[in-house]
């Protein structure tokens, strides 16, 4: 039996894996590294993180979300951000890094990717600083001052990578940044290909150059028309590919280049009445239709839980039990 | 070109600094206001197709937007009391427990310039806030009730049938990621629509039926 990152490479690469890769077996993410996430850590809280944007949890909701009223925004006038927006520090002392490095250490490297965590991604900093209308649209009104905010938000990047693998020497990354709506990306490939490839192109090529030999990237949502600059970029697997996106069609032109992660909605599956027998149909006809190669069953969630409790397990024993129906 | 349809193609354009001086020349050309507002909602019916085909994205949404309330700016004073180009009040919000708000905004830009007068309730709405609008601004024609997590299809569900209860004769549409038209149906909306282009075509559908 190939080992879980072994039968990864098969499924990459066009060989001969011996079974589905099961959702996020082959990456061992390394949680514990000092990071900014962008949420509030439980409900009924709110914090300002270092870059000044505040997350608020409100207590009868199910998540975290960044503030942009008048008060709470952090980034006001996008042609003033060289005096709005200060990158935090990526320097953590050693026993801030002590639990990472050991975790690190303690994985089988033949048996699983050690794998870095990034979010947020280049994009959704923009909107998390200033709200998603006003960053859409200065995408027209201000090119040159967002290009400028992008590039800083890269160098930022650029230097936390470079912490990240002296003190964990990854070989995988798993970066997060949502493109699209359900139906749609948010903004045209044209755009696209102006404001954020040539930032991923910089970002991916760094962590390539320095030992990870994969890229996973996160955007759950419509990203079919993104595909080539995906692979342009350096993405090796693209996680969160939700259905609207037609993956089996995907695969078929793209398959070699990148592969796709993802097919089975977490919002279909993933609520509160779930049922093993909805998340076995939904899985089989992914897997019967994106095949063995190029293609890795998972729900669309950018991590490896769901929403509700037992859903992402139940899911790993549907693809185990299809795995044994059709290998 | 007229001015009038250099108006219209700078609002599908999306160039919000041109449109009000276009708009103040095609009135100094002797164009009535209201004909000048239709141009401009012409041309908002125009990208709202254009988003619900793919051809164009959100900033391109977002722009056109704008540049049609920098004209309407310039008309306003000039039209006050003059309801006739009104298609009635539309109330929009995000339900109760869900707190995105961006296909909301965008639907409310379009409804707006499809020809409504818009209150935004914000999100995170509960069903009797909704109907509270209702009762407290004039000449309701419809509740659009925007809803993004499988968690909050109950509350979407709940807002519908709160709103037909209190108000038959209000039009109920309902619209966001998770939302089918079959789910739109069975809860007892009136309308559904996949995007903001297709919700303005349903309102004014609805509005004028
Ligand atoms: C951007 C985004 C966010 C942003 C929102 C910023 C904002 N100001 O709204 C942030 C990062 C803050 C966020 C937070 C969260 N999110 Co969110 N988010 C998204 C994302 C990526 C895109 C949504 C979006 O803005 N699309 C762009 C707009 C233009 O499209 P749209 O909303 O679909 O609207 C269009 C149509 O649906 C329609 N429409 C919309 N409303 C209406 C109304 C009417 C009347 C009509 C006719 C039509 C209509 O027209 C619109 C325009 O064309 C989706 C993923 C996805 N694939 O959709 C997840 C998603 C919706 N989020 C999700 C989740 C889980 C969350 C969080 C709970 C995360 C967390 N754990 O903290 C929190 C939510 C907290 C809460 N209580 O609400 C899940 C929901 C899963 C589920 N089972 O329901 C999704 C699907 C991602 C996923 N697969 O996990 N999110």
């Amino acid at each position: 039996m190939l080992t879980k990152r072994q039968n990864l490479m098969e499924v990459i690469k066009g060989g001969n894996p011996d079974r589905f890769v099961n959702q996020y077996e082959f990456m061992d993410l390394i949680m514990e590294a000092p990071m900014d996430l962008p949420l509030a850590p439980a409900p009924g809280t709110r914090v300002k993180n270092k870059w000044g944007i505040t997350f608020d949890w409100p207590a009868d909701q199910i998540g975290s979300f960044p503030m942009h009223d008048d008060e709470h925004k952090a980034l006001k006038d996008i042609t003033n951000w060289k005096e709005s927006v200060t990158a935090p520090s990526v320097f953590y002392t050693d026993e801030e890094w002590a639990a990472a490095e050991a975790h690190a250490k303690a994985v089988d490297r033949n048996d699983k990717f050690v794998t870095a965590f990034c979010a947020p991604g280049i994009f959704e900093m923009t909107h998390h600083l200033m709200s998603m209308e006003d960053a859409l649209m200065a995408l027209y009104e201000e090119p040159e001052a967002m290009k400028e905010l992008i590039d800083y938000v890269v160098e930022y990047e650029l230097a936390y990578a470079k912490e990240v693998i002296k003190h964990i020497h990854p070989d995988a990354l798993f970066h997060h940044d949502d493109w699209g709506s359900q139906r749609s990306s948010f903004i045209s490939p044209e755009m696209f290909d102006e404001f954020i490839l040539p930032a991923y192109k910089k970002v991916y090529g760094y962590w390539k150059a320095n030992g990870v030999e994969l890229i996973i990237h996160h955007s759950d949502s419509y990203a079919a028309n993104l595909v080539p600059a995906m692979i342009e970029m350096g993405i090796d697997i693209w996680q969160g590919v939700m259905t609207t996106n037609n993956v089996p069609e995907l695969i078929k032109q793209y398959g070699g280049k990148i592969s796709f992660m993802g097919d089975i909605d977490s919002g279909r599956v993933d609520f509160p009445g779930w049922t093993r027998e909805l998340i076995y149909a939904d899985a089989k006809k992914a897997c019967e239709e994106c095949g063995k190669l190029y293609f890795i069953p998972n729900l669309s969630q950018g991590l490896n839980i769901s929403s509700f409790p037992g859903v992402y397990e139940a899911t790993s024993e549907v693809i185990d039990e299809l795995s044994k129906e059709m290998f | 070109m007229s001015k009038i349809e250099e108006v219209k193609a700078k609002v599908e354009a999306g160039k919000s600094k041109l449109v009000p001086g276009l708009v103040q020349e095609a009135l100094d050309e002797g164009s009535a206001p209201g004909e000048i507002l239709q141009a401009m909602v012409d041309s908002m019916s125009v990208v709202g197709d254009k988003f619900s085909s793919g051809e164009i994205f959100v900033p391109e949404m977002l722009i056109a937007a704008k540049a049609m309330s920098k004209g309407v700016e310039v008309l306003k004073p000039l039209m006050t009391g003059d309801g006739s180009a009104s298609l009635g009040t539309c109330i929009i919000g995000t339900v109760a427990g869900d707190l995105h708000d961006i296909g909301k905004n965008l639907v409310s830009m379009m409804i707006e310039s499809a020809g409504f007068d818009m209150v935004d309730l914000g999100v995170d709405v509960p069903a009797a806030t909704f109907v509270q609008a209702v009762n407290d601004n004039q000449n309701v024609k419809l509740v659009a009730c925007s809803g993004l997590l499988t968690t909050t299809m109950p509350a979407l569900k709940e807002a519908v049938q709160t709103i037909k209860a209190a108000h038959p004769d209000v039009n109920v549409i309902v619209g966001g990621a998770p939302v089918t038209p079959e789910y739109a149906a069975e809860v007892g909306a009136d309308g559904y629509a996949p995007d903001a282009g297709s919700a303005a075509v349903k309102a004014k559908e609805l509005a004028t039926a």
